[in-house]
């Protein structure tokens, strides 16, 4: 592995680039060169010097515009502070809602201040009290940012870059804090010759993935910016309002690197027109990552095969596995072979190729022992893309850290050397790329009206290359009318996450279980549910 | 071309229709999300059917206060009123 470089250093290299990343937009497209986004980010810095902050102070990021966000994160990060990467509101979710939930992050972060926009600055003010933490609600718009000259701060490899809180739940927030030699090993693992074998002048990048993800920032623009490739970003909003402004960018710009999740295959599947294909060249496209959620097989042979007339191969999709806990991706399929699958047991996984150079994968048994090949197993990873920790929680990291080795929670097994992932993470659902941990959506059922508090169950039946089937299981309080729970559940989780519940069980008192420790016993409940073992009082199935 | 209100009532209610992956049966009371089951991707690909149905440009920022198909169908309305050309 060659040099390793801190954001900064990667920052200051890049603007001597003739290079970039435009921002599309409807309206206008913004070019701006990596000089200029140093220029303002060092702006940025400044001023959040300037406000007070200082080294090591914990900074939370609430930008939804792309620009605005990576020069914050930049600024914070040249600064000398500690960026915690927030998830902004998404469309339809309640805002002052929405902050009272991000209290408990700010919380975990022990921000000093929020680094936000004009809309939500206001909305942060108000939700002030509950974070004792909190000096400072800063409107990153208002910023005075001229004096870009004279930073004395430079961190070094092993201060943190910045702590993602972005993949956790909100209820039990975990930031997950990663360092700058973090992120430079596991850039330098994905981009080498055994990688995407990323090349400055030659690739191109397309994305409109969210940047306050890891996929998105990391796996795109950080390494964009640390091997010099120009970046062109649309919104994440744009995309899944006209999946094809993605593959028109990818034409227009003749990108050579994009990367999605299966999600985003799937919508160009089914909303790109026929008649538009025509206008379409995707023959340059070299790196069609991936990743971020199981990936479906049969939904990258059907984009292959619907987008082979546009000039897109099938030897360029690149399935990955990776988590924020390892900066981004652990294990890359093999450049310039179609995507492989394996028989596991009844169904059929595809291959996510070896470990990123310098990184180790093991499979290991319940007894905390490597398996052999074709054994399936909890999948650990060893290497310097590790963590640091997940901030500010000790006891977590030592559960999750042990001996070096990362414990994912992903099920999966080697076949040939290859990793073949099969489960994800316990408990966590995934709709349409999102993802939600049951946790919160208990939480918020158990305000609802009618329900017996503590006595609620959130979880997701996997549904084959679609969203999961989102199931609440609620035991009613006393004589409370299930029909109404019903309605009232539904409602509640859409105001607050914008999400649908497929179905809203109301079981019989007592029927949801909790271990001797209070733990609500969520696993077993998902278990009777999927057996039909629950005499439901008043059920409505829809779909 | 200009249209009644009753033409973008209907029009509207088809996209939802096209839009959802069950079968629905919106009124104009229904909020997209806990009746009609809308996931926030599907709302995003119901706004881009309602440009291209009406010839209209839906800006997002107004989106997050807009939940049932009364405020869908108003937004709709006052968009093709202000057309150029309506």
């Amino acid at each position: 592995m060659g040099e390793l470089r801190t954001i900064p250093e990667a920052l200051a290299d890049a603007a001597r680039l003739p290079r970039g990343i435009t921002f599309l937009d409807r309206d206008r497209d913004t070019v701006r060169s990596y000089a200029e986004i140093d220029a303002t980010s060092r702006g940025v810095a400044h001023a959040l010097r300037a406000a007070g902050l200082r080294r090591h102070d914990a900074v939370a990021i609430v930008q939804s515009d792309p620009e605005a966000f990576l020069t914050s994160l930049l600024g914070a990060s040249l600064a000398g502070l500690v960026p915690a990467l927030v998830t902004p509101p998404s469309t339809m979710v309640d805002l002052p809602r929405y902050v009272e939930s991000t209290a408990g992050v700010l919380r975990a972060a022990g921000a000093r201040a929020v680094l936000t926009d004009a809309t939500f600055a206001p909305v942060f003010e108000q939700g002030r009290g509950a974070c004792p933490d909190l000096q400072l609600v800063i409107d990153r718009g208002a910023l005075e940012t001229s004096i870009t000259t004279g930073l004395d701060a430079s961190p070094t490899l092993d201060d943190l870059a910045f702590v993602q809180f972005t993949s956790g739940s909100t209820s039990s927030p975990k930031g997950v804090a990663l360092s700058h030699r973090n992120l430079a090993s596991n850039i330098a693992g994905v981009n080498g010759p055994g990688g995407l074998d990323t090349r400055g002048a030659e690739d191109t990048a397309v994305s409109w993935l969210p940047l306050y993800h890891d996929m998105g920032l990391v796996g795109i623009v950080f390494g964009a910016l640390f091997m010099g490739v120009p970046v062109v970003l649309l919104t994440p909003q744009a995309f899944v309002k006209r999946p094809i402004d993605w593959l028109r960018a990818v034409t227009k710009y003749r990108g050579t690197i994009s990367y999605a999740p299966t999600f985003a295959y799937d919508l160009c599947v089914r909303r790109v027109k026929e008649r538009d294909l025509d206008d379409l060249d995707l023959s340059s496209w070299r790196i069609a990552g991936c990743g971020a959620e199981p990936i479906h097989g049969p939904t990258l042979a059907a984009f292959a095969e619907k987008f082979a007339p546009c000039g897109f191969r099938e030897t360029s999709l690149l399935p990955s596995y990776g988590l924020a806990e390892h900066v981004v991706a652990a294990a890359v399929a093999p450049r310039n072979r179609p995507p492989r699958v394996a028989p596991i047991g009844p169904d059929l996984f595809v291959s996510c190729g070896r470990a990123l150079e310098g990184h180790e994968i093991r499979i290991a048994g319940d007894d905390g022992r490597p398996l052999p090949d074709g054994n399936v197993g909890e999948i650990l990873l060893a290497g310097p893309s590790v963590m640091v920790g997940y901030y500010r929680q000790d006891a977590l990291t030592a559960a999750t850290i042990r001996n070096g080795w990362l414990h994912t929670g992903d099920l999966g097994c080697l076949v040939d050397g290859e990793l073949v992932v099969c489960g994800r993470a316990k408990d966590v659902i995934i709709a349409n790329g999102r993802k939600f941990h049951p946790q919160d959506l208990e939480w918020a059922v158990n305000e609802v009206d009618g329900v017996r508090r503590g006595r609620v169950v959130a979880f997701g039946v996997p549904a084959a290359g679609r969203a999961d089937r989102v199931v609440v299981l609620a035991e009613p309080k006393g004589l409370a009318e299930s029909e109404s729970i019903v309605d009232a559940v539904r409602r509640r989780v859409s105001d607050a996450f914008g999400l649908y519940v497929d179905e809203v069980v109301c079981v019989p008192a007592g029927t949801i279980g909790r271990t001797t420790s209070g733990k609500l016993q969520r696993t077993a409940a998902k278990l009777a549910y999927l057996r039909g073992e629950f005499t439901p009082v008043g059920v409505r199935v829809e779909s | 071309m200009s249209y009644p209100a009753s033409t973008i009532e209907e029009g509207v209610i088809d996209v939802l229709k096209t839009v959802s992956r069950r079968p629905i049966a919106p009124t104009l009371e229904s909020d997209l999300v806990s009746d009609l089951g809308f996931d926030s991707l599907q709302v995003l690909e119901v706004i881009a059917e309602l440009e291209d149905r009406f010839d209209i440009s839906i800006p997002l920022n107004d989106m997050p206060g807009t939940r049932t198909v009364s405020q869908v169908v108003a937004q709709v309305a006052a968009l093709v009123d202000a057309r150029p050309n309506a």
